[in-house]
C-alpha cells in the first residue's frame, strides 16, 4: 500500500513537473501571439539631428538590435527609416510635418529646449499620461515602466519636464550630455612645458583628473594663454562661439551661472533684472576674453570646427560636449587624450562654482502616430530603457541617463570621457535653460546680440543684456507666458 | 413579327458611318472648340491661367487674409483678428528698418557691381570672337550661376574659415598676414557680397552678350567705316539698342537679389551685420512659427518688390515713347 501510494504520488509530482514545464512554454508563446501586432510589418521613421552621432546611434540600435527583439518578444516585424536635420532646423522640420497633424515621424529626437513647442500646440505624447493610464483610444495600456530613475534630477529637468519648475513629463532621455573639458596631455603635460609654466605662474598645470577637478577657470585662463603661440600654430582652447543655432549661448552660460547669474527667473518668467546684471555682464566680458586663447575666426567655430581643431592638434584644450567624445578621440591621439570636468569659477564671496550647460535629447512621440506606430514607439522605448540596451548604447559610444547604468562599476571604464560626464551629470554641476514654446525666437534674438557683442559690433555687455532681457520679455509676455510686462525703461533699451 | 429591311439605302448608309460613342462624340465636341478663334486662346491660356490661380493667386490671398491675424502655430487657440496692428508693428519695428536698409545697400552695391563688371567683362568677350578656347571660358565663367547659393556659401564659408581655410592659408604663407572676413563686423558685410558678386556678375555677362546681339551689324559696320569711337559706338549705336534687354537684367537681378536668404544664412556671420530682410522673414516665419507677422511683412516685400518692377517698366516705357516720338519726328 505504501508503496503504491509512495508510486502515485511521485507520478503526481511528474505530472506536475511535466504540467509546468508545459505551461512555462506556453507562456511565452501566448505572450507573443497576445501582441496584437503579431505576424505584422510595421515600418517605422525617426527624425534626428543630422551628422550628431548620439541620434545616429539611436536609430541604428533600432535597427540592429530592436528589430530581432520585436520578432522574438511581440512577433511582428519592423524596420525604422531615419530621416536627419540639422541642430538648427530640426524644430522647423518637425514642425511643418506635426501641424498638419502628420504621423510622417513616429518618433522625434528633439532638442531639449524644443519640449515646450512641441507640448503646447499638443504635437507630441503627455508621457505623464502614457505612463499613468496609457492612451485607451489606441488601446496602449498604462506604462509604469517609462518612469525611469535617472542619474540626477537635472537630467529629469532638462530632458523631460515642460513647464519649466513643474512636474510634467513631455519627453523621455535618447542621449544625456554635458559640457567636459579635453586635454591634450603631449601638449599640456609635457614636462619641459608644465616646468616653464610652474616657473612662470607659481602653480602647477594638473595632471591628474582629481587636480583638474579643483582648477578654476582663472587659473585654465593662464594656462590657455600659456599655450596659444600663434607663430607655432597652437592656441589655447576651443570654444563655441558661433551664432548657428545654440552655440554661442551654450558657452557663456556657464560663466553667467557659475559666477552666480542666472538666464531668468522660472517661476515668474521674468527676463529683465535677473539676466541683466552686473555679474552676468562680467561674464560675458569674460567669455569674449577667451577669444584671445581661440584660434583665429573663433567666432565661426561650432562643434564640428572645434572637433577639426583638437584632432588636428592646433589647440591645448577643448570645452566640449561629452557626447562628440568619438569624434574628438581618434585612434592617433587616444594615448593623449585626458577628459576631465571643466574649470570651476571663483565667485565674488571666494567660494567656487561650476555650472555648465547641459545638453543632449530627448525621445518624444508623435500624438498623431496611428495605434499601430504609437504601440511600436512604447514597445522601442520600453525596450530603449533595458539595463542591456543602454549599456550596449553606452559601449557604442552614447550618454545613458538611466541611474542604473551610470550606477554600474563597469561604466567608468566603457569610455574616456564617462567619467567626466558622470561627474558633470549632477543637479549642481550642469543646468538647461528655457523649454518655452517660443525658444527659438528668443534664442535667435540673444544668438545674434550675444555674436554681436563677441565681434566687438557692441562693446557695453550690460547694455546688450538688457536689450535681450527687455525683448525676451516682450515675447513672453505677447504670448501670454508671463504676467511680467516690460518695464517702461526697456522703450529705451538699445544695445552698445 | 415584321422583318427590318436591312438591304435599304437608308439602312446601308447608316451602317457605313461607326457607332457614336459618348467618348468620341466628346471628343468631337472639344476638337471643335479649338475651331472658335475667340475660343482658341482662352483655351490655350487656361492651363497656366489655372497654374496661376491655384498656385499664386489664392496663396497670395490667403497671405493677405493671414496678414490681419494674429496666428502663431506653436501657441494654440492664437488665431485673433487683430486688423491692420501686424502692419503698424512691422513700420514701428527697429530691427524691419535695420534689415530693410541693409538690404537696400546689399542690391544698391551687388547688382551696380555685378552690372558693371559684366557689362565690361562682357565687352571683352564679344570683343574676342576669334580667341582660342573662348566657347570653354564662357561655360566656365557661367559656372558659378549654375552653383547653388547653398553650395557656394558653404564653399566660401570654407575658404574664409580662418583656421583652416585656404585663403588664410595664403595670405600667411605669402604676405605673413591673416585675415578675418566673417569675424569682422566692419568687412564681413562685403565679404558675403562679394559672394553674391562672384555668383551673378555671369548672369550680367552673358544678359550683355544678348544686348550686343541685339545690335544691327550694318550699324556697327558703318560705324567702323565712319571711324566712330568706341566710346561713340557705345553711346550712340550698342546702349540705344541694347539698353532694353540690360535693362530687363537689372531688373531681375534686383528682385532677385532682393530676395536673398540662403547664401547670407548659409555664411553665419556673427551680430547682425548681414541680417537682411528675408533672414528677418525667415526667423519670423520659421523659427518663430509667427505666420501673420510673417504674412503682413511678406506683403510688405512682395510690394516694395512690385514699386522696383514698376520703375523699371515706367522708365523703360518712358523710353519706348521716347523713341516713338523721335521716329515718328
Amino acid at each position: 500500500m505504501n508503496r503504491v501510494s509512495r508510486r502515485s504520488s511521485r507520478l503526481v509530482v511528474i505530472a506536475l513537473l511535466v504540467l509546468t514545464s508545459l505551461v512555462l512554454s506556453v507562456v511565452p508563446a501566448m505572450s507573443q501571439d497576445a501582441h496584437p501586432l503579431a505576424g505584422q510589418s510595421i515600418e517605422m521613421s525617426i527624425l534626428g539631428i543630422g551628422g550628431w552621432l548620439p541620434s545616429s546611434l539611436g536609430a541604428q540600435m533600432a535597427n540592429d538590435l530592436f528589430v530581432g527583439y520585436a520578432q522574438e518578444n511581440y512577433g511582428y516585424n519592423v524596420s525604422f527609416t531615419f530621416t536627419e536635420s540639422p541642430f538648427e532646423s530640426l524644430f522647423q522640420r518637425a514642425a511643418a510635418s506635426l501641424q498638419t497633424g502628420s504621423d510622417e515621424f513616429n518618433i522625434i529626437i528633439s532638442d531639449s529646449q524644443w519640449l515646450g513647442a512641441l507640448a503646447t500646440p499638443g504635437w507630441i505624447v503627455d508621457i505623464d499620461g502614457l505612463i499613468e493610464n496609457g492612451l485607451p483610444d489606441l488601446g496602449i495600456d498604462p506604462q509604469p515602466s517609462l518612469d525611469l530613475e535617472l542619474f540626477s534630477d537635472v537630467a529629469r529637468t532638462t530632458y523631460q519636464v515642460f513647464p519649466d519648475g513643474s512636474d510634467e513629463i513631455w519627453g523621455l532621455p535618447q542621449e544625456g550630455d554635458v559640457q567636459v573639458l579635453f586635454v591634450r596631455t603631449d601638449i599640456v603635460n609635457n614636462p619641459d612645458e608644465m616646468a616653464a609654466f610652474e616657473a612662470a605662474n607659481g602653480f602647477a598645470i594638473p595632471s591628474t583628473f582629481e587636480e583638474w577637478e579643483v582648477l578654476t577657470m582663472d587659473q585654465f585662463e593662464l594656462i590657455a594663454g600659456f599655450f596659444t603661440r600663434p607663430d607655432q600654430d597652437l592656441y589655447g582652447v576651443a570654444m563655441q562661439h558661433s551664432i548657428v543655432y545654440d552655440f554661442y549661448s551654450m558657452q557663456l552660460y556657464p560663466f553667467m551661472w557659475s559666477l552666480g547669474g542666472q538666464a531668468w527667473d522660472p517661476a515668474t518668467r521674468t527676463m529683465v533684472g535677473v539676466l541683466d546684471t552686473p555679474v552676468n555682464a562680467e561674464a560675458m566680458e569674460w567669455n569674449r576674453r577667451m577669444l584671445n586663447y581661440t584660434p583665429p575666426g573663433a567666432l565661426s567655430m561650432g562643434i564640428g570646427e572645434n572637433v577639426d581643431a583638437f584632432t588636428q592638434g592646433k589647440v591645448a584644450t577643448s570645452i566640449q560636449w561629452a557626447a562628440v567624445g568619438l569624434s574628438m578621440v581618434t585612434d592617433e591621439n587616444r594615448d593623449v587624450v585626458a577628459i576631465v570636468p571643466p574649470p570651476q569659477f571663483v565667485r565674488e564671496d571666494g567660494t567656487t562654482s561650476r555650472v555648465y550647460s547641459m545638453g543632449g535629447q530627448p525621445w518624444v512621440l508623435n500624438a498623431f502616430n496611428p495605434a499601430d506606430k504609437m504601440r511600436v514607439a512604447v514597445d522601442f522605448l520600453n525596450w530603449w530603457y533595458l539595463p542591456e540596451t543602454q549599456l550596449e548604447f553606452a559601449i557604442r559610444g552614447g550618454n545613458p541617463t538611466v541611474a542604473a547604468t551610470l550606477n554600474d562599476p563597469t561604466f567608468d571604464d566603457i569610455n574616456p570621457w564617462n567619467r567626466a560626464y558622470k561627474y558633470m551629470l549632477q543637479n549642481d554641476r550642469a543646468q538647461d535653460f528655457w523649454h518655452e514654446p517660443n525658444y527659438a525666437e528668443m534664442l535667435a534674438l540673444q544668438q545674434e546680440a550675444f555674436t554681436a557683442f563677441a565681434a566687438g559690433e557692441y562693446n557695453d555687455a550690460l547694455s546688450v543684456l538688457n536689450f535681450v532681457a527687455c525683448e525676451q520679455q516682450q515675447i513672453l509676455f505677447d504670448n501670454g507666458r508671463t504676467e511680467v510686462a516690460p518695464p517702461d525703461e526697456c522703450e529705451d533699451a538699445e544695445p552698445q | 413579327m415584321a422583318q427590318a429591311d436591312l438591304s435599304s439605302p437608308a439602312r446601308l448608309q447608316q451602317a457605313a458611318v461607326p457607332a457614336m460613342t459618348p467618348l468620341r462624340r466628346f471628343l468631337m465636341r472639344f476638337n471643335r472648340l479649338f475651331d472658335d478663334a475667340r475660343l482658341l486662346p482662352v483655351l490655350l491660356i487656361a492651363p497656366v491661367l489655372i497654374f496661376f490661380i491655384v498656385w499664386n493667386v489664392i496663396p497670395t490671398l490667403w497671405m493677405i487674409g493671414l496678414s490681419f491675424y494674429r496666428y502663431q502655430i506653436s501657441i494654440p487657440d492664437s488665431l485673433a483678428f487683430l486688423g491692420i496692428d501686424n502692419y503698424t508693428d512691422i513700420i514701428r519695428d527697429r530691427a524691419m528698418w535695420q534689415g530693410l536698409s541693409r538690404t537696400f545697400i546689399w542690391v544698391f552695391f551687388g547688382v551696380g557691381i555685378q552690372t558693371l563688371l559684366g557689362m565690361v567683362l562682357g565687352f571683352l568677350f564679344w570683343g574676342s570672337k576669334s580667341m582660342p578656347g573662348r566657347r570653354l571660358a564662357l561655360t566656365l565663367l557661367f559656372t558659378p550661376m549654375i552653383v547653388t547659393p547653398v553650395a557656394a556659401g558653404l564653399f566660401f564659408r570654407l575658404i574664409y574659415e580662418p583656421t583652416f581655410g585656404i585663403l588664410n592659408w595664403f595670405t600667411q604663407s605669402f604676405f605673413g598676414q591673416e585675415v578675418l572676413l566673417l569675424q569682422n563686423p566692419e568687412v564681413a558685410f562685403w565679404a558675403v557680397l562679394f559672394v553674391d558678386i562672384w555668383m551673378w556678375t555671369p548672369f550680367m555677362i552673358l544678359i550683355t552678350l544678348a544686348a550686343l546681339a541685339s545690335v544691327p551689324k550694318a550699324e556697327m559696320e558703318a560705324a567702323e567705316i565712319d571711324r566712330l569711337s568706341w566710346f561713340d559706338r557705345i553711346r550712340y549705336i550698342i546702349l540705344p539698342h541694347g539698353k532694353y534687354i540690360l535693362m530687363l537684367g537689372i531688373l531681375l537681378r534686383t528682385i532677385d537679389s532682393f530676395k536673398t536668404l540662403d547664401l547670407v544664412y548659409l555664411m553665419a556671420v556673427p551680430g547682425s551685420t548681414t541680417k537682411l530682410i528675408a533672414i528677418l522673414l525667415r526667423e519670423s516665419a520659421f523659427e518663430a512659427l509667427n505666420v501673420g507677422w510673417s504674412s503682413a511683412l511678406a506683403i510688405i516685400l512682395l510690394l516694395t518688390a512690385i514699386a522696383f518692377t514698376s520703375i523699371y517698366l515706367y522708365i523703360l516705357n518712358l523710353n519706348s515713347k521716347a523713341k516713338a516720338k523721335e521716329v515718328a519726328t
